[in-house]
């Protein structure tokens, strides 16, 4: 079990417990005892106590890393000074190959680290073509560790709609996927888009601030059970009920298991999916953007 | 004051999901959690259903929710390339709903992911 450039001891503090350390299962019936955790991260985090081998890598140094693993693991040979680069050794990458090889079942955790640094979707792809490829040896899985609350539900219900799981550009009237040009900041940094609605989110807390910009010049709404910054800079905001608190619905855990929420309370503001609903209702009364059939026949 | 207990609630704050969890609520706010972590407990805690904000906001000022709702279907439809973002934390039922508007639209639909 790797984590790699995450800090699930702190920021997922029941992933150990709950789903990757601690059970026991029919071929792991001592729990802890029959695990190896490695954990690959720049700085020694809480997360550090929990793993049997720790490896302090150097800054922006993942891809480099994770492809020197990959020769490895085919027997390539390996330019030594590049990986003193990366912060590890040789023998530091060979032990970890020669475990990885000898697992029942791995899995490779990557977090945010992996995944927001210098490199970033070719650092994921890296450490998922990692992973990949030990299949050739022994059954091996690569799963990022989600932050937000329903997030991977995001990816899968866009996927089953458009077959793509983010990053969708809807335009032609049918999907195109192209993240780095559809994805969201890329949009707003450019200034792509005329209005933007937000659910679930407030990027005028974290976006960049050129993509924040274009968020206040053009128009922007907001579904938002608070009133956040992002509200502030909208034309307009609606308050709705708290997903799981005061909103009933299904969320996906990281590993794609859809969960009931249970709400344990009734909000006075309406759901997402009803204002959602209605504004959906209120743009399909009017005439289609896209020339439709009555249309054509109507100016023929 | 008479508690409701709900028993395997289902923790929304990270990826993990944890439908393990035990809260007692007053109707009003939730006061305690059982099995929940330290995350997941200020999660349950930090949130009521006591009006706090308006309905909705058109430029900055109180709206009622239908005139709110036909401005931001105006937006949308007057826009040439609607973006709609986030996602992450909300139901799958209103991630649909987010498809549908995306595709009436003709916008763009993206996530956290792509962040």
């Amino acid at each position: 079990m790797i984590y790699w450039g995450g800090n699930p001891a702190e920021c997922h503090p029941r992933h150990f417990t709950k789903y990757s350390l601690m059970p026991k299962g029919k071929f792991t019936p001592n729990g802890r005892k029959d695990r190896t955790m490695v954990l690959v991260d720049i700085r020694e985090t809480a997360s550090a106590k929990a793993a049997d081998i720790f490896l302090q890598i150097r800054p922006g140094k993942d891809f480099e890393a994770l492809t020197a693993l990959r020769s490895i693991v085919k027997g390539k040979r390996v330019d030594e000074s590049a990986v003193a680069e990366t912060g590890l050794t040789m023998e530091q990458l060979n032990d970890l190959v020669t475990r990885m090889k000898k697992a029942k079942f791995g899995v490779i955790f990557f977090g945010m680290g992996l995944s927001m640094t210098r490199g970033k979707h070719l650092n994921s792809a890296a450490a998922m073509t990692l992973a990949a490829e030990l299949n050739a040896f022994t059954k091996f899985v690569a799963m990022p560790m989600r932050g937000h609350g329903n997030v991977t539900g995001a990816d899968v219900v866009v996927r089953y709609h458009t077959g793509y799981p983010f990053g969708v550009n809807l335009s032609r009237g049918y999907p195109r996927f192209n993240p780095g040009e559809f994805s969201t900041v890329d949009v707003l940094v450019r200034g792509d888009n005329d209005a933007t609605i937000i659910i679930g989110a407030d990027p005028g807390a974290t976006m960049p601030q050129p993509a924040i910009d274009h968020l206040a010049r053009t128009n922007t709404i907001v579904l938002d059970p608070k009133v956040t910054h992002t509200s502030r800079l909208s034309k307009v905001h609606i308050t709705t009920a708290a997903t799981g608190i005061s909103a009933p619905g299904t969320a996906y855990r990281m590993d794609e298991i859809p969960m009931t929420l249970r709400p344990p309370l009734k909000s006075p503001y309406p759901t997402d999916e009803e204002v959602l609903r209605r504004i959906s209702e209120a743009v399909a009364r009017k005439a289609a953007w896209y020339p439709t059939p009555e249309a054509l026949m109507a100016t023929a | 004051m008479e508690l409701t207990v709900t028993k395997h609630a289902t923790c929304t704050f990270c990826g993990c999901v944890c439908d393990d969890i035990e809260l007692h609520s007053d109707g009003t706010r939730v006061v305690d959690t059982k099995a929940a972590c330290i995350l997941g407990k200020s999660w349950f805690l930090n949130h009521d259903v006591i009006r706090h904000y308006p309905d909705a906001l058109v430029n900055g000022k109180e709206a009622t929710l239908d005139d709110a709702i036909e401005a931001a279907a105006n937006h949308l439809y007057k826009a040439d390339l609607p973006l709609v973002y986030g996602l992450s934390n909300t139901t799958c039922e209103a991630q649909r709903q987010a498809v549908t508007l995306a595709e009436m639209t003709g916008g763009i639909i993206d996530s956290h992911t792509s962040l």
